[in-house]
């Protein structure tokens, strides 16, 4: 889609001849990379989203054709499910603990880890590691720390004395554990974008405000961080959508247990929607989820527009 | 040219018996290794008395299995026969036209031996037959000799509702937790559900509701299984972090000798073992099975069971070749091996008469003599229903819903898929 626009926008500023010959140019690289991409998408992603918005608008257990139309029916089943509310909760609480802890610890680690150096590097890879780790993988090994009979944590528990909880089968606990692993998993992948983003600045600058005798964190706020700002920009976009799509890591952690208690969207839609055959259910939950990740994208561009031209 | 031609003949000649092997995918969701080596072995006995079928056997985990199949029957990558519990999921299956007849494929003798019982339960509303019975399950109550001696619980004082409550009161007074629980899994609490339902509701009781008559799920007897489910709950009857833990983890619990009581069907006999810390179990000398405790007034027959009668599907590009497959699978001998190994009860005529195990014999007999076998209420609800079913009936186990709203969110389910 971008090679269009491009193509088109530096093809205007050209004269007449050299716009065609350009245009030449530019078609058939055009003709032979866009088609995959396009059917790809088509295929994948585009279909898919018409389906559910379909589907959302019938009653159909996912076998056979698709005749029961009932309206807003599904929409109103959502909105009005006892559960709901729960999941549209959890997935607020991702998204506050990513942006007011996860990243904010990446950003202290990636200044921490930002010199070159062996030691650094380690660390930078230990830190780095759970990101690597497939999220299904992660959610096991989490499960064998938090289980109560035989897991890590009433082990330290025992050690100090302190009596710990089933966490994943305690409705109190369930939530704050899983963020914990959440935190864990995703915030090296932010410290490296942070890194990027730091290892980009001059050292000139920062040596400069050394020797104006600039203090450590005055540098970290007024230096460090602003030039990072493309970097942030991202990686608060890349935290928002995936707390709002978490899925992965719940489901071999407590599978949305115990009473539902720790469903995100995407896990009550699969709930729900999928494993209850309930494929109408379904698609109203996805094309809500759809509208609230557009919602979130489109004020996140005015905000930060907004915050440009200020 | 005439080296050339003999070359080609011969290459078509080696290509040839592989073109014209028929392929069966069995999908099945055995999981037990030694179990899984008996089918394989079977397998390979089918193929070669018949060389040009080939039996593959894909497998899927129970719970992946659940939620893949919709979408596999209606792929290019069907299996030709898949595992079936019955009930309301084969119907929706039958009725959407993703399923193979095979009244007028199979073979009488393979009909007579899954018995009138094996017929009806894979006989559709259409009238048509579309499956094979395999087997019979019942959910007992499992229990472990050597805790009721500790605790000085007499078994034959569970068989009374209040006679049970307070052997489950012993229990807790001498530290042993007296019921294994795998609340995260759902699908075994609702096994404490049902046989409340079967004992408070009866047949006519359950089959009334299901069709929605009346106040359906929402009437008194049902309110009534939630209240005394909610009775034992109050108890905390179940073992640490219950909620926490897979039916697994709670079969291994009670394997271990770490739970008085399992509430179980007769598969955990094996997976009980499997699942224990050193995969032996409970020995048979220490094992148990005792009825669900009875509560006056309660409509049901006390002969009433609780289980399954599972079997397998055809679905609509199934060959004659699967058929066959499942003809030589299902037939005494083979199902022999399986009653001796005791991993199920088989249907199949004369296969059970083998069992020596004295758990299988009983249970085979309970079954045999029930009023009323009803099909678990998960699978026989469909899966919208019953995962409602599941869902109370875990919050039940977990005291953090009132009886009367599990008994109308079920009512609701039902008059929601109707």
């Amino acid at each position: 889609m971008t090679s269009i626009v491009t193509g088109a926008s530096a093809g205007s500023a050209l004269s007449g001849r050299r716009r065609r010959l350009a245009e030449r140019k530019s078609l058939v690289p055009l003709l032979l990379f866009l088609p995959p991409a396009v059917l790809l998408f088509t295929v994948f992603v585009a279909l898919p989203m018409v389906d559910a918005a379909t589907f959302s608008f019938f009653k159909w257990n996912g076998y056979g054709p698709i005749t029961d139309f009932v309206g807003f029916k599904n929409y109103e089943d959502v909105l009005t499910h006892r559960n709901f509310g729960t999941a549209v909760r959890n997935s607020l609480i991702a998204v506050a603990v990513s942006l007011a802890i996860q990243l904010p610890l990446a950003m202290w680690c990636a200044i921490a880890l930002s010199e070159r150096g062996v030691s650094i590097n380690v660390m930078r890879t230990i830190f780095f590691l759970p990101f690597m780790l497939a999220e299904v993988a992660a959610g096991l090994i989490w499960k064998f720390v938090y289980d109560g009979n035989y897991g890590l944590l009433p082990a330290i528990g025992g050690a100090i004395g302190v009596e710990m909880p089933f966490v994943l089968g305690d409705r109190t606990w369930v939530i704050p554990a899983i963020m914990l692993v959440i935190t864990w998993k995703y915030f090296g992948f932010h410290m490296m974008i942070y890194i990027a983003g730091l290892q980009s600045i001059p050292g000139e600058v920062i040596e400069a405000a050394r020797l104006d005798g600039v203090k450590k964190w005055q540098i970290v706020r007024h230096i460090q961080i602003p030039m990072v700002r493309s970097a942030l920009v991202i990686s608060v976009f890349f935290s928002i959508t995936g707390a709002l799509q978490l899925f992965d890591l719940i489901i071999p952690l407590s599978n949305g247990g115990p009473s539902h208690s720790s469903h995100t969207i995407v896990t009550f839609l699969y709930q729900f929607g999928i494993l209850r055959m309930n494929l109408g259910f379904g698609g109203a939950v996805s094309v809500l989820l759809f509208i609230a990740c557009v919602v979130v994208a489109l004020a996140y561009r005015r905000i930060l527009f907004r915050v440009e031209h200020n | 040219m005439k080296r050339i031609a003999l070359a080609a003949t011969l290459s078509l000649a080696a290509l040839l018996p592989a073109q014209a092997q028929t392929v069966v995918r069995h999908l099945h969701i055995t999981s037990i290794p030694a179990e899984v080596e008996l089918m394989n072995s079977i397998a390979a006995d089918f193929m070669a008395q018949n060389p040009d079928i080939v039996v593959e056997l894909p497998f899927l985990e129970n719970e992946a299995f659940k939620a893949k199949l919709t979408t596999l029957l209606q792929s290019a990558d069907a299996p030709d026969v898949f595992h079936t519990w019955g009930g309301g999921v084969f119907y929706e299956q039958a009725k959407a036209g993703f399923l193979r007849p095979v009244e007028d494929v199979l073979s009488e003798e393979a009909k007579e031996a899954v018995g009138s019982a094996g017929i009806s339960a894979f006989t559709a509303e259409d009238g048509h037959l579309y499956g094979v019975a395999r087997d019979v399950a019942e959910v007992v109550l499992w229990y472990n000799k050597d805790l009721f001696e500790q605790a000085g619980v007499d078994p034959a004082s569970m068989e009374t509702w209040d006679g049970f409550l307070a052997g489950v009161q012993a229990f807790k007074d001498a530290g042993i937790t007296p019921i294994a629980l795998g609340a995260k899994d759902k699908w075994p609490a609702h096994f404490w559900w049902s046989k409340l339902v079967v004992r408070l509701a009866g047949q006519d009781g359950f089959q009334a509701a299901a069709r929605g008559e009346g106040d359906g799920f929402a009437g008194e007897d049902f309110v009534k299984a939630g209240d005394y489910f909610l009775e034992l709950a109050a108890m905390e009857p179940w073992q640490q972090g219950y909620l926490a833990a897979g039916y697994g983890d709670a079969s291994g619990l009670f394997g271990d000798g770490k739970a008085a009581m399992h509430l179980m069907g007769d598969w955990d006999y094996g997976a009980m073992k499997d699942n224990s810390a050193n995969k032996e179990g409970i020995p048979d000398e220490s094992l148990g099975i005792l009825p669900f405790p009875t509560i006056e007034g309660g409509k049901g027959d006390p002969t009433d069971t609780l289980g399954g009668l599972g079997g397998v599907l055809f679905s609509k590009n199934a060959s004659d070749a699967a058929v066959r497959w499942v003809e030589f699978f299902n037939n005494q001998e083979n199902q022999a091996k399986y009653a001796k190994d005791a991993y199920y009860i088989p249907i199949s005529k004369g296969a059970a008469d083998v069992m020596t195990n004295p758990f299988k014999v009983q249970i085979a007999r309970n079954i045999g003599n029930a009023h009323w076998h009803a099909l678990f209420f998960d699978q026989a609800l469909g899966p919208n229903v019953g995962g409602v079913v599941n869902d109370v009936s875990a919050e039940l186990a977990g005291n953090s819903i009132s009886a009367e709203e599990a008994a109308e969110l079920i009512k609701e389910a039902v008059d929601d898929s109707l």
